[in-house]
């Protein structure tokens, strides 16, 4: 027997992810109507086109109706495990749709240009996060830790593979991640002090 | 646990929890975080950063019809588990049912399976097109058939005891319909109870748990929650060659 919607909504994400495992359809919609608008606004962030991250979040969330009772709390928040799962799908709908893994050939700018458009996904990628559209919890780092953590996270790129594009060191990108993610928690803690 | 091989792994949690560690890494950090506290410590404390990360994101609202889509599918589901509950005499009474109507007692084609023996086989019965497109061979992977009815087009992929059932070209559903996959094994025709829409770009998928015995694969327009009974002529079917 489904829960009400109204009891349903009175209910943590915690509590809600059981009743989702026994396909409660209430707990499903009271934990869309919390989250589904973080899940799209990160894949439109991702993919770049209102489409195609229309299909990465109904995909995600479907994934957490099939498999809802795989959610372990000791992981970290249902949000952030949703947010997870929408990110994964995300990048895969990226790379899918660049019909391979990024390709790195970025110093020959005669071969990116006679690419079909398709490749070119990694070299986009970078002009879109070298744009300066930095914002929240990115906006207060240096532009240099920024831009390896936006290509990281939102790009789906290795971390060599964003040495090779930024012709940097892969030390340098692993301390620049470093950097910037505690630069990120500390502001946090302190947030939370 | 020695500190040396915690200062290699170090350098990578950073990468790890932002996706960004080469695919190989990734099982090998994890086997060494298993083992060391201290990177255990490290992944946790970071990761609150990632989420931080995702919540940056400029905010767009999804659109409604994304909200519709999801609760229709949702709902089919929760119908569908429901039924697994029926007992085994509302089931036997069903196939009975599904092969009357397949035999032409309903509004449905009439159709029979394909011959089993043909290696590439292609049947029209009533509009409808089937063939099979490959098969293991012994060599591991699974087989697959396809179908077509007008534009839709249909692919079963054998997995293990079951398949994988995946439709192009579906027009979009009115949000209390949904798709109802159903088998043919004997002659008789039974719900798969598996329940789906299509994405915005009109593809489907769905997954067939029990393949064992399956002549044919067939997809009907039904209400939300699914039914028991055809109540519509197939969208697509797929003859399976065993």
């Amino acid at each position: 027997m489904a829960v009400k919607r109204e009891k349903a909504e009175r209910l943590a994400d915690e509590e809600l992810m059981p009743l989702i495992g026994a396909k409660d359809p209430e707990a499903f919609a009271v934990l869309y109507d919390r989250h589904g608008g973080a899940a799209y606004s990160l894949a439109y962030r991702i993919v770049g086109e209102a489409g195609a991250a229309e299909d990465v979040t109904q995909e995600a969330f479907i994934s957490l109706w099939r498999s809802g009772a795989r959610y372990d709390r000791t992981r970290g928040s249902v949000r952030s495990w949703m947010l997870s799962i929408v990110r994964n799908r995300a990048i895969d709908a990226l790379r899918a749709g660049a019909g391979k893994a990024p390709k790195l050939d970025f110093d020959d700018e005669a071969v990116l240009e006679q690419r079909p458009a398709p490749e070119r996904t990694d070299e986009q990628a970078l002009q879109r996060e070298t744009a300066g559209e930095l914002r929240g919890a990115l906006g207060g780092l240096p532009g240099e830790q920024a831009k390896v953590i936006e290509l990281a996270y939102y790009g789906g790129f290795s971390q060599s593979e964003i040495a090779r594009m930024l012709g940097v060191p892969l030390g340098t990108v692993k301390g620049r991640m470093r950097l910037g993610l505690e630069k990120i928690r500390g502001e946090l803690a302190e947030g939370l002090a | 646990m020695n500190g040396h091989e915690h200062d290699r792994w170090s350098e990578d949690v950073a990468a790890y929890v932002l996706g960004a560690l080469e695919p190989g890494q990734v099982a090998e950090l994890e086997r060494h975080a298993e083992g060391c506290e201290a990177c255990r410590n490290e992944l946790r404390w970071l990761q609150p950063a990632v989420a931080a990360i995702a919540e940056a994101a400029p905010r767009r609202e999804p659109p409604p019809q994304l909200r519709e889509r999801l609760l229709a599918e949702v709902r089919a589901g929760a119908r569908a588990a429901g039924v697994e509950a029926e007992p085994e005499g509302g089931l036997a009474a069903a196939r009975h049912r599904f092969g009357t109507w397949l035999r032409g007692g309903g509004p449905g084609t009439r159709w029979r399976p394909a011959a089993a023996a043909l290696a590439v086989v292609v049947v029209l019965v009533a509009g409808f097109v089937g063939y099979e497109v490959g098969n293991d061979g012994g060599g591991g992977g699974g087989a697959t058939w396809t179908g077509a009815h007008g534009a839709v087009t249909a692919e079963v992929v054998s997995s293990g005891g079951g398949a994988e059932l995946n439709l192009a070209h579906v027009e979009a559903l009115p949000p209390d319909r949904v798709l109802e996959a159903w088998v043919q094994r004997e002659g008789e025709v039974e719900p798969v109870k598996a329940l789906f829409v299509p994405d915005r770009d009109g593809n489907a998928s769905t997954t067939i748990a029990d393949m064992h015995g399956v002549e044919i694969v067939m997809v009907t327009r039904e209400p939300a929650g699914g039914t028991m009974k055809p109540t519509g002529e197939p969208i697509v079917q797929v003859p399976i060659q065993s």
